[in-house]
């Protein structure tokens, strides 16, 4: 029975070491290679071309080599869209989890 | 400073004069055994985020995760004191945290409600709301809130003695509640790994107490059974 409680604490705190190692910020939806920060456009241009779509943008930023735009489609689904820093091409949408749209090979 | 305060506090429960240490020993020990202090360091989570929230540091979009991410590790918390006892039989930090089970479990469902609170926040309006639930990452969610309500609201002393026995069915309530709490996280999509590692130590002792039951009940009682 000991070594039982020992092996379960054992994994415990592999589970434990595993979760808190995990980066916080990539969650792997999509990727961007797009090279470095220098050449990609401004989150703001993006921001702005979206508002001029319709879209509500409350959140942006960097994930995944991608921008990850948090928003409100013209028809009212709140959506978490990624699109690529250097084109704005629309990549990847979602709401809550339903892919809505994904650009082939992404 | 430490040792007059010690010293004046071991005079006061004991009477006699003990050792310094001694008297440090036992504000340790009911500091530990401190219900009250454990609730504290339960919510202390919240606090700190709606503590940042208040002062405008951080957006409720971002609030949504964390809430939910400490509400699913108090349940899956509760949930494991159990069949660790059950694995490993009666010990002392077992009886510890047999008696903080309940808390667990209130916290739990506290969170959730946090989730809840700063999930509509940020949704901004009920139609927006009401149009999601049919979402399977969405209604999951509800449903696992819906079954944590009537757990929550029978945590206490005089709801297990007016319903006896369906007090532990009420309470079973919470198996389901974890396998839509997981489904949420999972569909959600917002890092599937780290959903399975929370839930993992669950599914680990639930396997170690079969295989207990498999291995050491001897094969009359398992056929009796």
């Amino acid at each position: 029975m000991k070594t039982l409680s020992l092996s379960l604490a054992v994994a415990l705190a592999a589970g434990i070491a595993a979760v808190s190692a995990t980066p916080a910020a990539a969650t792997g939806k999509v990727t961007c290679k797009a090279g470095p920060q220098s050449g990609w456009k401004s989150m703001d241009a993006l921001t702005a071309a979206l508002t001029k779509d319709g879209w509500t943008v409350r959140k942006a930023k960097v994930d995944g080599g991608c921008y990850e735009v948090y928003a409100t489609l013209p028809t009212g689904e709140r959506v978490e869209a990624y699109f690529h820093p250097v084109t704005f091409e629309k990549l990847y949408v979602e709401q809550r989890g339903k892919v809505l749209f994904r650009k082939e090979g992404y | 400073m430490g040792m007059i305060y010690c010293e004046r506090l071991s005079i006061s429960l004991t009477g006699a004069h003990p050792s310094p240490i001694a008297a440090a020993m036992h504000s340790l020990r009911s500091l530990r055994d401190s219900l009250p202090l454990f609730w504290l360091v339960l919510a202390l989570p919240g606090l700190w985020l709606a503590a940042d929230w208040a002062r405008g540091a951080i957006d409720p979009i971002d609030l949504i995760a964390p809430t939910g991410e400490w509400s699913a590790r108090a349940m899956i918390a509760a949930m494991l004191i159990g069949p660790l006892a059950g694995l490993v039989g009666q010990r002392g930090w077992l009886r510890w945290l047999l008696a903080r089970r309940r808390a667990l479990g209130v916290a739990a469902f506290a969170y959730a409600l946090l989730h809840l609170f700063f999930y509509a926040l940020d949704m901004g309006e009920l139609a927006a709301i009401i149009d999601e639930m049919v979402l399977p990452a969405i209604w999951t969610g509800w449903a696992a809130l819906a079954l944590m309500l009537p757990i929550a609201l029978t945590s206490n002393q005089a709801a297990m003695r007016m319903l006896k026995r369906a007090w532990k069915r009420v309470q079973r309530l919470a198996y389901p509640a974890a396998v839509l709490t997981l489904l949420h996280w999972l569909w959600i999509h917002d890092g599937a790994s780290v959903a399975l590692l929370h839930f993992a130590p669950l599914v680990l002792v639930w396997l170690g107490l079969a295989a207990k039951r498999i291995f050491s009940s001897p094969p009359l009682k398992q056929a009796g059974a």
